[in-house]
């Protein structure tokens, strides 16, 4: 907390804190002057709302499939696989990206090349990285979410299932009317506790896929990545502060906002 | 009825299938490439079936200093860290939990309100490289993460099930609290022990963050790092084989980063069959929680 108040200082490592100068709101003038703020913002809400939709759609799908899943052989075998992307660090992801995206050699091209198209320049391209950090976000996360609604799914109580058989249900017909309503709380804790975040980028995600690629960035930087660079890169202590507390502040009223209209639908679901 | 029954179940394995190759595909083109020939790499690019076989990569890695340095600095701080954040989270969430301890509601108090509203990142640099002076030090590798709030919570969870009866019947056994503690509730919450041990050492493997704000010296890279610096491709030789170089071995530029990345994930790979059940219950412990 106390940190925040460089954000107001003219902040100066070897003045500490209380040393430096007193700069007013000039820090937060510099960074809303320019049209940055505006940019980080929208890039860290968009690409945490794709995560958030396509992490959670796609990880109930695969929970509910794999339920379905009469071997028990593939479907551990599936769930593991399905797991092992989330114990490996964002760099290495990175590495993997490079080595599908890539223009002279990547997996991708060789594919279009094979195919008689022409080779394509995905790292110039700055508009299709958000679908693809977004691709690569369900990648690594969806197995972990899976993993949850997978534990929440086997705690339903089988005799549902079964009165719904002798009632004539389909398979289908018992997704859509006994396992998606059962999962419903577990899906709505989950979206809560993404969307109090939504302020937050992955910054480990966007840092190490992204760096400071400069064709990059205007359409994948976000607030974290570039208070980060402001910090390490420009040295610049205040200005990076503003942005921190900008972010903190935005934050902690996207909490506040979800945890009441998470009340008023349903008393349980909220998270304080 | 039966054929939408079949269409279904085609959809569901065909999916799952296709999801699983998806996930799968990455590793095996990583691990299979960094055996790959650097001949063969440069000519035909990554593969999912190289021509040619060659442990030159691998050889050439090994041979230089950086490698085993990465290792070690990796080692040591997911060893190191692993081991003191266990014992600080047990404690701590024991504190928390305990009927009788004093101010154990103002200690959830502090972690749960430092765990929403943190001093952001620039108050955290501040702190840790300035006022602590751990600037290119090892120890701001391990530190910054001996205590997360999420985990304490799930141990007080786990400890509250625990009846306090235990504790007074070891009192009267004329056990103190140290003996109570690590000889009596340790040995009762070794489940969630092992699984929390299991996620701070995966914290602790793939970190980067901390190493990326406060480490600039090359001595210090953990492993992450140190395959950031390959992709950066900057004095890829020197770096690699720390200061002496060697000019008469050509460099394998692409195999040292898949032989990197592989010798990275190797450990993790190579434990995961044994170590998947205890995450799969950590997910499953947070999700009852909520």
């Amino acid at each position: 907390m106390f940190g925040h108040i460089v954000a107001f200082k003219q902040f100066r490592p070897s003045q500490g804190i209380w040393g430096s100068k007193w700069a007013g709101l000039d820090n937060f003038k510099f960074f809303f002057s320019s049209d940055d703020w505006i940019h980080v913002t929208v890039n860290t809400l968009f690409l945490n709302s794709m995560f958030i939709f396509f992490t959670l759609g796609i990880a109930l799908i695969l929970a509910i499939f794999l339920n379905e899943i009469r071997y028990a052989l593939y479907k551990r075998l599936a769930q593991s696989v399905i797991f092992l992307p989330y114990f490996v660090s964002w760099l290495v992801v990175s590495f993997m990206t490079y080595a599908v995206f890539n223009t002279s050699d990547g997996i991708l091209n060789k594919l279009l090349n094979a195919m008689g198209e022409g080779s394509y320049n995905w790292y110039g391209n700055a508009n299709l990285w958000p679908y693809i950090l977004t691709a690569l976000f369900v990648w690594k996360m969806s197995g972990y979410v899976t993993i949850i609604f997978f534990s929440a799914i086997t705690a339903i109580s089988s005799e549902y299932y079964e009165s719904a058989t002798l009632d004539g249900a389909g398979r289908f017909q018992q997704i859509l009317h006994i396992t998606l309503p059962l999962l419903r709380p577990t899906l709505v804790v989950l979206l809560l506790l993404q969307i109090g975040r939504i302020f937050y980028g992955d910054f480990g995600m966007i840092y190490g896929i992204i760096g400071d690629n400069p064709i990059l960035i205007p359409k994948t930087d976000v607030i974290d990545t570039y208070s980060f660079r402001a910090l390490r890169s420009l040295g610049n202590f205040s200005m990076a502060g503003s942005v921190v507390l900008y972010q903190a502040v935005m934050g902690l009223i996207t909490i506040l906002f979800f945890n009441w209209i998470a009340r008023k639908i349903d008393r349980e679901s909220s998270l304080f | 009825m039966a054929f939408s029954n079949r269409l279904f179940s085609v959809a569901v394995y065909s999916f799952i299938a296709f999801f699983v190759v998806i996930c799968a595909v990455p590793f095996w083109m990583v691990v299979v490439d960094s055996f790959a020939s650097e001949s063969s790499l440069q000519t035909a690019g990554y593969q999912l079936f190289p021509s040619e076989f060659s442990t030159y990569a691998y050889q050439y890695l090994f041979q230089g200093s950086q490698l085993w340095r990465s290792y070690s600095v990796t080692l040591v701080v997911t060893v190191v860290g692993t081991a003191l954040s266990l014992l600080i989270t047990s404690t701590m969430a024991y504190v928390m939990a305990h009927k009788k301890a004093k101010f154990g509601g103002l200690l959830s108090f502090m972690t749960y309100f430092t765990m929403i509203f943190g001093s952001g990142m620039v108050g955290f640099y501040i702190l840790v490289a300035i006022w602590l002076g751990l600037k290119d030090s090892i120890w701001s590798m391990i530190l910054p993460y001996l205590l997360n709030p999420f985990y304490a919570f799930i141990l007080v969870a786990f400890y509250r099930t625990i009846p306090y009866e235990v504790n007074e019947a070891a009192t009267i056994d004329g056990a103190n609290e140290f003996t109570t503690f690590f000889r009596i509730i340790w040995p009762m919450t070794v489940p969630a022990l092992a699984t929390i041990t299991l996620f701070y050492a995966l914290q602790y493997w793939n970190d980067w963050y901390l190493a990326i704000m406060f480490v600039d010296n090359y001595h210090l890279h953990p492993l992450q790092i140190m395959i950031r610096q390959l992709i950066a491709n900057m004095n890829m030789q020197s770096y690699l084989q720390g200061g002496n170089v060697s000019f008469d071995k050509p460099l394998p530029v692409k195999g040292v980063q898949l032989a990197t990345v592989c010798v990275t994930i190797g450990p993790i790979i190579l434990l995961y069959p044994f170590v998947q059940k205890y995450f799969v219950k950590g997910l499953t412990i947070g999700a009852v929680k909520g």
